[in-house]
Order: C-alpha cells, then sequence, then structure tokens
C-alpha cells in the first residue's frame, strides 16, 4: 500500500471525516483516486472529476466555556508570547478581546442585554475548531496551511506563506490572522500536544478536547462555546 | 534607533485646539519610567504653575507603562495625569482606572496619549493604530456613559476600548471620572475631559508589546509568578479553613470555598477549594460580591470581572432583575469604593433599609442603583466622602442653612431617612447635572468648605475621615500599620491610593510572620506594630513608609496594579510565606531588556515621588509642605475617650495618633528621600542627586527651595 493511500485510509476511517468527505463530494467515493500527495492534504478526484483535498483528521480542538470564562486575557497573551515571542490580542490564536465587550454579535440596541461585558457579561471566545475541511488550508494558494504531524492540527508553515490573507478571509470565523507586524499568517498550533493558552487559564475555563467532543461542544443546538455555526461552514 | 521593547516608543499628542496630532519620541522620559512618571515629566515641563485644571493650558496625560500590555500579571491599568479640579491649589495628582483601556493603547502604539489645548466642540477621538482622527461628538454629548461606548464601539468596531466620561464630566463637574470598560473609574479628572470638549478617547490596535527576553524566561517568571500571587490586595490566607492552609481569617477577601458560588452563572459555578498550586483555581479565589454586598450576593453573582492580564478577578458582576423596574439594566458591576460610594450616601439614613418590596435583597438591589447611577452619569464619590458629606451637611443642618428654601424642599429627603436608594436617583440626577445649590458637593471638600463656610468640627470630626484641609479623606492611613499608613496619607493631593503597605499588612498572615518579613525588607520587625496596638514612630516605620510611596508611584509608572503589586507575601507555607519584592525588576528587566536591580527600579521611581513633591511646591508656591500641606487635621492625634476618659495614644485598642510623634515621623520621612527635615521640600543637592537638577534650577529660580 503506498503512503498515500495509507492516509486516504486512515481518513475515512473517521466519521466525521468520511461524513464531509461525502457531503463535499457530492456524491460517492467509489471510484475517486489518489492524483497528489502534498505536505498539508491528499488532493483526490471525485468519480464525477472534482478535484479535493483531504485533510488528516485533527486530535482535537481547543475549546472556551463562556460560563466559567472572566475575560482576563492570559490566554492571549500566553499564546502570542509562546507563538511569536512578544504580547498582542489581535494575533492570539484564541480571540477574546474581540468578543469582550460586546460579544461576538456585535454592538446592538439591546447591547445591555446581550452577550458582552457591557451586556450580560458572557464572555465567548472564538477558538480555531481545526476543521476536518479546513477552508483556510483550502483556500491557501501556496500550500502554506499544513497537517502537524503529532497534533493533527492545521498549521501555518511560516516558510511557505505568502502573507496573502486568503485564509482569513475563508475561515468562517476569522481565527487565522495576518499578522500585520510579519506579514505572515498566524493559527492554532495546539502548540505541539501541550496548549499555553488552557495553562495560563486561571479558571479552567479553556481546554484541549478530542475532535469528537470539540464538534459537540462547538457544533449544533447544545454548541456551547464560539457561538453558532456559521451558516454554510462545517466541521 | 535601535529595536524597542515593553515600551512601543511613541507617545501620542493630540492638540484639540488646532486637531493637528504629532508623535512624540517615549525614551526621551525613560528615567521617568512611564505611566505616573511620564505624566509629572509632562506637566512639569509644559504646564505652568497656577494654571487652572479646566484652563486649555492644562494637559491630560493617558498613561501607560513598560510592563502593560506584556502579558505581566496585573499589568492593565491605566495611570491618568493631570491637574486636580479637587486641590484647593489645583495641585497634580493621578487618577487611575484598570480595564483594558491602556493595553489595547499599547497595542496600537502608544505608550502615553498626551491631549491639549481645547476643542471648539464637542469631539471624540478615534485611534486604529497609528491613524488618529478627531471625530464629532455633538451627537453623543450628554449622553451616559454605557450609551456612548455602545455609539462609539458601533462605529469603530466592537473591539474598541473607550474611555469616556459622561454628564458630570460634561458640566466640569471636580468630583467626575473618567471611566473605561464596564466598571473601571478613574477619579478625579473627569471634569478635565469635559473642559477640552472630550467626550471620549477610544482605541483599536492591532500591534502587540515586544519582549526583549527569550520567551521561556518570561514563561518561568510568569510562572513563579503566579505560584505567590494571593487574592484581591495580596490577601494570601483563606476567609475559611481550608485542607491546604494552615491559616484562616474571616476577614480575608481569599473568599473562595466549596459551597460558595457565583450563583447566577448558568449552571451556577462553585468556587471550590483553590488550592495555590492549582493555576486554574486562582480566578476564583476572590468571590468579590459576598464580600462588597454580603452574602446575600451570592446567588446574584454572575462572573468576577476585571482587568487585562490579571488571574485575580475583583469586580463582582451580577444579575439583579429587581433594577428593571426602575428602568435600568439588570446586569451591573463594580468592586470596593464602586460600590460602598454611592451606598455612603444612604448613611444620613442609617444606610439602605428594605424598600419597595424587595425585602432582603434590598441592600443589593438599592448597591445596584446606586453604582449604575454613578457609573452612566460619571460622578466621582472622592473616595466616600461624598456620603460622609452628605450625612455631616444634613445633620448639622448645613444643606437646611445653604439651599435655597424651595431647593431643600423639593429634595426627597424622607427616602434619605427611610433608607429608601431611590433617594440616590434623584440626588445623582441633581448632582451630575449641576441643579440648584446642592451639587457644590462635587466641588470637593476644600471648595465646598469655603462656599458654605464650614469650620474647624467639619474638619476635626473623626467620622468626616478628612485627612488634610487639601480636601482629601483617609485611605488606608493611621487605621492601616498606625503611622506608616498616616504618613503615607500626606504625601498626596487626593486620597492617598496607595495599597503598597496594604497588600502586605492586609495579607492575613499573623502578626508574628508579618513581623519577621518586615524585619527583613526593613530591617527591623519594629517597621510594624501589631493592629490597633501601636508604638512610637522609629526609624524602619520611616522606611516603610518610603518603600510604600515609592513603590506605588513604581506601579502607576510599569503601570502594575498596586491593589495587588507588590509581592511582599505568598500563600506558600513551604516559602515561609514569603513573596518576593525584586519581582517587578526582574519583569521590568525581561520585558525591556534594560537590565535593572531591585534598588536601581526603586531608585527611577523615587525620582518620581520626589517629582511629584516639587510639582506640589511649585504649584503651592511655598517650601513649607510640613506647615502648608502635609499638616494632618486634629482628629487624627486627638485621643478617643471611653466613659468621658481619654485612651492614652499607644495603648492597646486605639489606633489614634500623637502629634509630636508624627511631626517626628514626618522629619524621619523627608530625611529618607533627601528633603530638607525643617520644611519638607526637596533640596538642590537632593535634586539634583536623583537626577533633578533642571527642577532644582527652576525652584531656586522661584525661590522654593530650602534655605
Amino acid at each position: 500500500m503506498s503512503e498515500s493511500k495509507e492516509k486516504e485510509e486512515g481518513l475515512l476511517g473517521s466519521t466525521s471525516s468520511r461524513r464531509d468527505f461525502l457531503r463535499i463530494a457530492g456524491t460517492g467515493i467509489a471510484g475517486a483516486f489518489v492524483t497528489l500527495t502534498l505536505g498539508c492534504a491528499t488532493m483526490v478526484r471525485t468519480q464525477d472529476g472534482k478535484n479535493l483535498k483531504v485533510w488528516a483528521t485533527p486530535s482535537g480542538a481547543m475549546v472556551q466555556d463562556p460560563n466559567l470564562c472572566v475575560g482576563c486575557r492570559r490566554c492571549e497573551s500566553a499564546c502570542t508570547i509562546r507563538n511569536d515571542g512578544k504580547a498582542s490580542a489581535y494575533v492570539a490564536r484564541v480571540k477574546v478581546s474581540r468578543n469582550l465587550n460586546y460579544g461576538v454579535e456585535g454592538v446592538s440596541s439591546a447591547y445591555a442585554l446581550a452577550n458582552g461585558q457591557h451586556g450580560n457579561f458572557r464572555i465567548v471566545a472564538e477558538t480555531c475548531r481545526q476543521c476536518g475541511q479546513p477552508k483556510c488550508g483550502d483556500a491557501c494558494p501556496a500550500v502554506a496551511i499544513k497537517v502537524d504531524k503529532k497534533t493533527g492540527a492545521r498549521v501555518v508553515d511560516s516558510r511557505r506563506c505568502v502573507g496573502c490573507g486568503a485564509c482569513q478571509d475563508a475561515c468562517p470565523w476569522h481565527i487565522a490572522t495576518l499578522d500585520p507586524e510579519t506579514r505572515i499568517s498566524t493559527k492554532c498550533s495546539l502548540c505541539d500536544g501541550d496548549p499555553t493558552c488552557a495553562k495560563a487559564c486561571p479558571t479552567g475555563s479553556i481546554k484541549f478536547y478530542t475532535w469528537e467532543e470539540a464538534e459537540k461542544l462547538l457544533w449544533g443546538a447544545d454548541a456551547t462555546s464560539g457561538a453558532s455555526a456559521v451558516s454554510g461552514a462545517t466541521a | 534607533m535601535s529595536q524597542i521593547f515593553g515600551w512601543t516608543g511613541k507617545i501620542l499628542r493630540v492638540d484639540l485646539s488646532t486637531g493637528k496630532t504629532s508623535i512624540d519620541d517615549t525614551m526621551k522620559y525613560k528615567d521617568f519610567i512611564g505611566g505616573e512618571g511620564i505624566g509629572y515629566k509632562i506637566l512639569w515641563d509644559e504646564v505652568p504653575a497656577g494654571t487652572h485644571p479646566y484652563d486649555p493650558a492644562n494637559k491630560l496625560i493617558l498613561g501607560a507603562g513598560p510592563l502593560c500590555g506584556s502579558g505581566v500579571p496585573c499589568s492593565g491599568r491605566t495611570t491618568i495625569v493631570s491637574l486636580l479640579p479637587t486641590s484647593p491649589f489645583h495641585g497634580p495628582g493621578s487618577s487611575h482606572m484598570g480595564g483594558y483601556f491602556s493595553v489595547e493603547m499599547k497595542y496600537a502604539g502608544w505608550d502615553a496619549i498626551v491631549l491639549e489645548g481645547k476643542a471648539p466642540k464637542p469631539v471624540w477621538i478615534r485611534i486604529e493604530d497609528n491613524k488618529v482622527k478627531i471625530e464629532d461628538a455633538r451627537w453623543m454629548w450628554g449622553k451616559g456613559i454605557f450609551d456612548t461606548m455602545a455609539m462609539i464601539s458601533s462605529q469603530m468596531g466592537k473591539e474598541a476600548q473607550v474611555a469616556a466620561i459622561g454628564p458630570a464630566g460634561e458640566n466640569q463637574l471636580n468630583m467626575a471620572v473618567i471611566r473605561t470598560g464596564t466598571s473601571h473609574s478613574a477619579g478625579g479628572h473627569g471634569g478635565i475631559l469635559g473642559a477640552k470638549n472630550v467626550k471620549a478617547v477610544a482605541v483599536k490596535g492591532t500591534g502587540s508589546v515586544k519582549i526583549a527576553a527569550e520567551k521561556a524566561k518570561v514563561q518561568e517568571l510568569d510562572k513563579f509568578m503566579m505560584s505567590i500571587i494571593g487574592a484581591n490586595n495580596q490577601m494570601v490566607v483563606p476567609s475559611h479553613p481550608q485542607p491546604w492552609a494552615e491559616f484562616n481569617s474571616p476577614g480575608s477577601r481569599w473568599t473562595g470555598r466549596p459551597g460558595l458560588f457565583w450563583g447566577a452563572a448558568n449552571p451556577p459555578v462553585e468556587t471550590g477549594v483553590c488550592d495555590p498550586k492549582d493555576m486554574q483555581s486562582v480566578g476564583f479565589r476572590t468571590q468579590k460580591a459576598v464580600f462588597d454586598l454580603g452574602a446575600g450576593a451570592e446567588k446574584y453573582t454572575v462572573r468576577m470581572g476585571g482587568c487585562a492580564h490579571c488571574p485575580i478577578r475583583c469586580h463582582s458582576q451580577l444579575k439583579v432583575p429587581q433594577l428593571e423596574k426602575y428602568g435600568m439594566d439588570p446586569y451591573v458591576s463594580n468592586t470596593c469604593v464602586g460600590w460602598s460610594g454611592p451606598r455612603g450616601v444612604m448613611a444620613a439614613g442609617g444606610g439602605i433599609k428594605e424598600f419597595d418590596g424587595n425585602g432582603a435583597d434590598s441592600s443589593v438591589v438599592g448597591n445596584g442603583i446606586g453604582t449604575t447611577m454613578v457609573d452612566d452619569l460619571g460622578v466621582w464619590c472622592n473616595y466616600g466622602q461624598i456620603g460622609r458629606d452628605v450625612k455631616w451637611f444634613h445633620e448639622k443642618g448645613v444643606f437646611k442653612r445653604v439651599l435655597p428654601a424651595e431647593e431643600y424642599a423639593s429634595i426627597p429627603w424622607d427616602l434619605l431617612l427611610k433608607g429608601d436608594p431611590r433617594f440616590l436617583i434623584d440626588f445623582y440626577d441633581r448632582v451630575a447635572h449641576k441643579k440648584g445649590e446642592l451639587w457644590h458637593i462635587a466641588d470637593g471638600s476644600a471648595w465646598i468648605a469655603q462656599r458654605w463656610g464650614l469650620g474647624d468640627d467639619y474638619w476635626d470630626h473623626k467620622d468626616n475621615k478628612l485627612w488634610t484641609r487639601g480636601g482629601y479623606p483617609v485611605h488606608h492611613s493611621n487605621e492601616s500599620a498606625g503611622q506608616v499608613g498616616a504618613l503615607i496619607s500626606c504625601f498626596t493631593n487626593r486620597d492617598a491610593q496607595n495599597h503598597t503597605h496594604q497588600n502586605f499588612i492586609g495579607s492575613q498572615l499573623p502578626i508574628a510572620i508579618q513581623k519577621e518579613i518586615a524585619g527583613e525588607i526593613f530591617g527591623s520587625p519594629d517597621a510594624l506594630d501589631p493592629p490597633q496596638n501601636y508604638t512610637r514612630m522609629n526609624e524602619f516605620k520611616a522606611r516603610f513608609v518610603k518603600w510604600a510611596l515609592v513603590r506605588g508611584r513604581l506601579h502607576d509608572s510599569l503601570t502594575l496594579c498596586n491593589w495587588m503589586w507588590p509581592m511582599a507575601v505568598s500563600p506558600l507555607k513551604e516559602r515561609k510565606y514569603r513573596g518576593d519584592t525584586s519581582l517587578e525588576a526582574q519583569f521590568f528587566s525581561a520585558v525591556t531588556g534594560v537590565t535593572k536591580t531591585e534598588a536601581e527600579l526603586d531608585k527611577d521611581a523615587e525620582r518620581v515621588v520626589t517629582l511629584f513633591r516639587a510639582l506640589t511646591v511649585r504649584a503651592m508656591g511655598t517650601v513649607d509642605m510640613r506647615g502648608k500641606h502635609d499638616a494632618m487635621n486634629k482628629w487624627i492625634y486627638t485621643p478617643d475617650k471611653k466613659d468621658g476618659k481619654e485612651i492614652p495614644q499607644f495603648t492597646k485598642g486605639t489606633i489614634q495618633m500623637e502629634k509630636d510623634d508624627l511631626d517626628k515621623g514626618l522629619g524621619m520621612v523627608y530625611k529618607q528621600f533627601g528633603w530638607d527635615e525643617k520644611t519638607g521640600a526637596p533640596t538642590k543637592a537632593g535634586l539634583e542627586a536623583i537626577g533633578l537638577k533642571d527642577v532644582a534650577d527652576e525652584l531656586g529660580s522661584k525661590g522654593l527651595l530650602p534655605a
């Protein structure tokens, strides 16, 4: 069995990936064949002639619990100190600051009752969902977003990133962020399996969950964090 | 220019009169650290003595320091420097707010924002990284602070951080705040923004604070800091017995414990055991709602909030549905005097009592009404003085004497006397909107004493708690380590806002351990007396005073929270409860790459203390600080009486001071700073030795150096 074949079978062994793959392909996968193996994903051609990238399943994702979050933003500074050697909110891979005052939804006439510090105090952070079919990676023209072998996280290869911002635009939650100071994209790498944000959180609000657990927390009617799924976005 | 770490390197100057903005170099102020230090240097260089706070020639500096935004624990403070309208000689002073404003300012690329001149019409200032625009604020003038913030954020984006004034600031009330976030207020400078026609400053930053050291170094320091940090005010002993704790103390702000909840969270969150070694429970330690508002507040607590990069959450965030009945939002947040300031206004009637069918929850509802009013209108309480003043003026017939009869009759005194906090809705509306004569209560004690002809009985009444004729009250004064707290309160032009000593002596550790640690820092355990069992002044207490003053200015310059720092103590038995007083210097060195020892950094802060003192000398036009500035009100050194007999000072059970002893103490503190022991003014030699030769030259030319 070739390496790429093995990878493809491994992928399809995952319930979620298989489901998404089938949905995206639009037809059955019988007859799909591997055309190219890239650093980030496997390129396959479906029966009806579409080219698709298929991604290895991530081990999991970070999820924040808005009921516990106190809005201290220690996760953000710890994240960027580890990953960028500087303290920043904008390029932090976990997004608290932008939702702190008025929630994910932003200001409304009912702000005093809505999410955020100026409303009901609920602080909804957005984290990278390490999507099964990551739009950031699919959109990257430089094949700079790859799968980390150890964690399965979708990570930016800074040597390949051309700073176009396509990943930021493509992500339904705008998690991938072009660092205005370096012109390199940043996104959650799961810190080699030892997430810094979780260690810095003083209330245990942010934690690593296996992908199956994360999916339940992040999508659907029972989702507790990251706001409701954006229309059209998929795991 | 070589790379700068910690500081952004840039100061934004906004000339409101011309609408022009310019960039100044932070590094020319590096001897003054940042934040408060930069503010005082700009006041010294650019605002002439005798300037009225509301004159366009006055400047207002919103400042951050090199550690702000760096992620160092408890580094989210903003220090605002300007002249103080409440001061009878319009002395210099700082006001401070927590929240997220200064961190956003740093990320936008600015160490400080200097507001100069006066805008021809109401404006707000929009700062998006290096893009600065002066915007029309006429449409939001007159609005409360909450709506103002929403209006600005709707234009700038939800991530904007806003510092704004309410009607109190617009109307140039001396006792007005500048507020940021949901509950972070800097008291005393709101009227200056009003006088400059500035409704708000709003900022959004996509940049960063650069860190000089390897990341492993700052991560290691953070880990160490997190191991020795306590609860709010660095209280390191829990309020209840805990499996991990050797001691417990009911007065502690480390209230987290099994069975105590954030009761209005969904589902409710138990604060729990809070073992100091569990980094993921540090944010549960301080359940401040029950500390500030009583056990009844537990079920209303949604969560605890606070400031950027601080794991200790000291702002209670409550959902009080009953507030909707009074046309207010149910969500309300504050801490300490943010609650007790407005609540204190109710003291004339014996405090908030059951009202309007609110039953046992009346106190929480009443606190919510009060804090909503002051936070939206932007009224400052002068550290609780407004409440003590209302009580005194009501009881002594001052209101009846000075208010026109019609106005007096229109005030709902019955609500006040019944303990119905709906009185506050009427009261703060009159005050913030400058209605009638009553609002002058917010001129501040020094001015109101002149206007309403208040005599010595006002100043010398113990329960009025006024510290000097400067018109500011106690703030951890003689009740906090006797002469140490008492003397600290003399070196300021507003309430001392100094928690350096309080975060040490308030740790709740047994006094024997505290005395040991005091001995290590100040040279003798005699630096600290047991509570309410004081001894006479000594050299070591003077060192304690100096340390507290220096670290206060250090924290407000770095900018770190002086309500948590310094880390003199820790909750760790294996460290014998020692903290580490060199941590500020270690973080400073790591973040900025400018290596400084603890003593060297303290020296920089001492320069800021001395510059502040020189500014005060220049503003008052006299070197007689001892007689004209530092002189304490008589009640402080008048013995208490019990059964008609005086309780002698320095006996157990009294905190009253003795005049000769305080006078001696002042001299000892002057000496610690190298100032003239007779007058308390900085000397030529002292100023030159600390790098303030230009200050010495100017004071000399004005005849303001001691002989």
